[in-house]
């Protein structure tokens, strides 16, 4: 087999040649190579299925790849559980379902994983969780149940969550797609505020203004496969590829 | 059509359920009479409790309850955590752990509790050298724990693959994952056929009579061979296994009361 090619000390995240076939030889990662720089914001755009959200959960360990090589912040993502709670802890995950642990506050929620994973007392956790979640606009709402509060305010609680170990890479999953429509600028406006800090972000979205207005790179995949790369500049106004732009015609 | 209003409605419910029950007690009372019967159950009491100069004795009835609430105390928590640990060895990855679970699970659950309980009482109990006591209690919680582990099993894969990859997400462990967010959720969510399992461990508990554990049920034999109140130490009997499980459902419907279930 080709010897991968490794990626710079300056790719925060480097995903080599991965290949992942689900049942019934569905291709969902074909020979996909993507690297990410500090402090970048990508955008992986493409039609559903086409295998964004698997690129994205592979990432930190919540699919295996079956072949290929995958390195966060130095550390390789392999066999050893390590590594993969190492990794985990330096990438936080926004989903399109927001998963909040519905049987915890929505203080609890983000406190949970500073209590477990980073050993702080709970009035340290709660200390910056409460900063965390003015940050997002719903410390108001710190001691109630997530079923109290509307999709727009649980997806953002839930941004709060993924931020609370400090990660250096952020991960969006359709984040705004299972929103009400009045709704989703005020998760976007959050995403869009963290973009602005430097968070490396890694976002796949249907939302093509936010991707143009705060994306550095585009990624546009079909089949598993990478159909064109490019800043995002280029990427929306002079595509090099014709599938490319009938995409985007569709969708603009 | 409108609802007719509350009161008229329990008001008419209670009217039949006490004509349910009068009638109940007058075909008893008519049995009773047809095979001259005797009631005395003026002697019931002192079979329950005595009091010599003001402090109170339990009597053989009560003792027995003590002692079927002692098993059944004991065996909850451990068919509890043997039903725990089947479960989550059925749904481990090690191919070892998943056959043993299932072959205690098909074990038990297709062969009477009578007959796991003789085995335990006259093959296991004299090589392993324990009591009657703890026999019942080992026979209990294996039979009822393979029952809870097929209850865990349900809850924890009731709950929304979302849960786990939110857990994982943030790097919690496996085994925090479970303890801190699978496990409480699925465990509100499978509060009552829990509950319905506790009661079966209540009422199968008769059974360990058969290997003369003095519980309720024996103490109720052993009055009865003395003093041929059949009827009066039977309803008796039946009235004080009713209370307890009646006791333990209203117990968890205050604490689903309390603790209302999220999502």
């Amino acid at each position: 087999m080709e010897q991968p090619v490794m990626g710079g000390d300056d790719y925060i995240i480097s995903a080599e040649r991965l290949e992942k076939t689900y049942p019934g030889n569905l291709k969902a990662l074909d020979d996909f190579t993507v690297r990410v720089k500090r402090g970048e914001v990508v955008v992986v755009v493409g039609p559903s299925g086409s295998g964004k959200s698997t690129f994205l959960r592979c990432l930190n360990g919540l699919e295996e790849i079956d072949s290929g090589s995958i390195t966060v912040d130095g550390i390789p993502l392999d066999d050893r559980e390590e590594h993969r709670l190492e990794i985990r802890r330096e990438v936080g995950m926004v989903f399109q379902a927001f998963n909040l642990f519905p049987h915890m506050t929505v203080l609890e929620n983000v406190n949970l994983a500073q209590q477990l994973v980073r050993r702080r007392s709970r009035s340290e956790a709660t200390e910056f969780s409460l900063a965390l979640l003015d940050k997002v606009g719903v410390s108001e709402k710190a001691r109630v149940y997530p079923d109290a509060l509307s999709g727009g305010q649980q997806q953002r609680v839930a941004i709060a969550r993924a931020l609370a170990l400090m990660p250096k890479v952020m991960l969006f999953d359709e984040a705004t797609s299972a929103l009400d429509p009045e709704m989703i600028g005020e998760v976007l406006d959050v995403m869009r505020s963290l973009a602005g800090e430097g968070m490396t972000m890694v976002v796949v979205t249907h939302e093509m203004g936010f991707a143009r207005e705060v994306s550095d790179r585009v990624v546009f995949m079909e089949q598993g496969r990478i159909v064109e790369e490019a800043a995002t500049a280029t990427f929306f106004t002079a595509p090099a590829r014709k599938r490319t732009r009938d995409f985007l015609r569709q969708i603009l | 059509m409108k609802p007719a209003p509350l009161f008229k409605t329990v008001y008419r419910d209670l009217l039949g359920f006490a004509a349910l029950l009068a009638l109940g007690f007058w075909l008893i009372g008519r049995g009773g009479a047809n095979i001259s019967y005797r009631w005395h159950w003026q002697q019931v009491p002192q079979y329950l409790y005595s009091l010599e100069d003001g402090r109170f004795i339990a009597g053989p009835l009560l003792q027995g309850l003590m002692v079927t609430l002692e098993i059944t105390a004991v065996s909850l928590i451990l068919a509890g955590c043997i039903g725990l640990a089947t479960a989550l060895l059925r749904m481990s990855s090690s191919p070892v752990g998943r056959i043993l679970a299932w072959g205690y699970l098909e074990t038990i659950r297709n062969t009477p509790l009578l007959v796991q309980i003789f085995f335990l009482y006259f093959v296991m109990a004299p090589i392993l050298d324990i009591g009657r006591f703890a026999t019942a209690v080992v026979a209990l919680s294996m039979f009822e724990g393979a029952y809870a582990s097929e209850i865990f099993r349900a809850g924890i894969t009731s709950l929304a693959k979302g849960q786990w990859e939110a857990a994982f997400s943030l790097g919690l462990t496996r085994f925090d994952t479970y303890r801190k967010v699978i496990l409480p959720q699925a465990i509100r969510r499978i509060l009552p056929p829990l509950t319905s399992q506790a009661i079966s461990l209540v009422k199968d508990s008769a059974l360990v009579s058969t290997i003369a554990v003095y519980d309720l049920t024996m103490e109720g034999r052993a009055i009865i061979a003395e003093t041929f109140m059949t009827f009066e130490i039977w309803f008796t009997v039946a009235a004080i296994y009713l209370s307890v499980t009646l006791l333990l459902s209203g117990l968890v419907a205050l604490v689903e009361r309390y603790y209302p279930q999220r999502s």
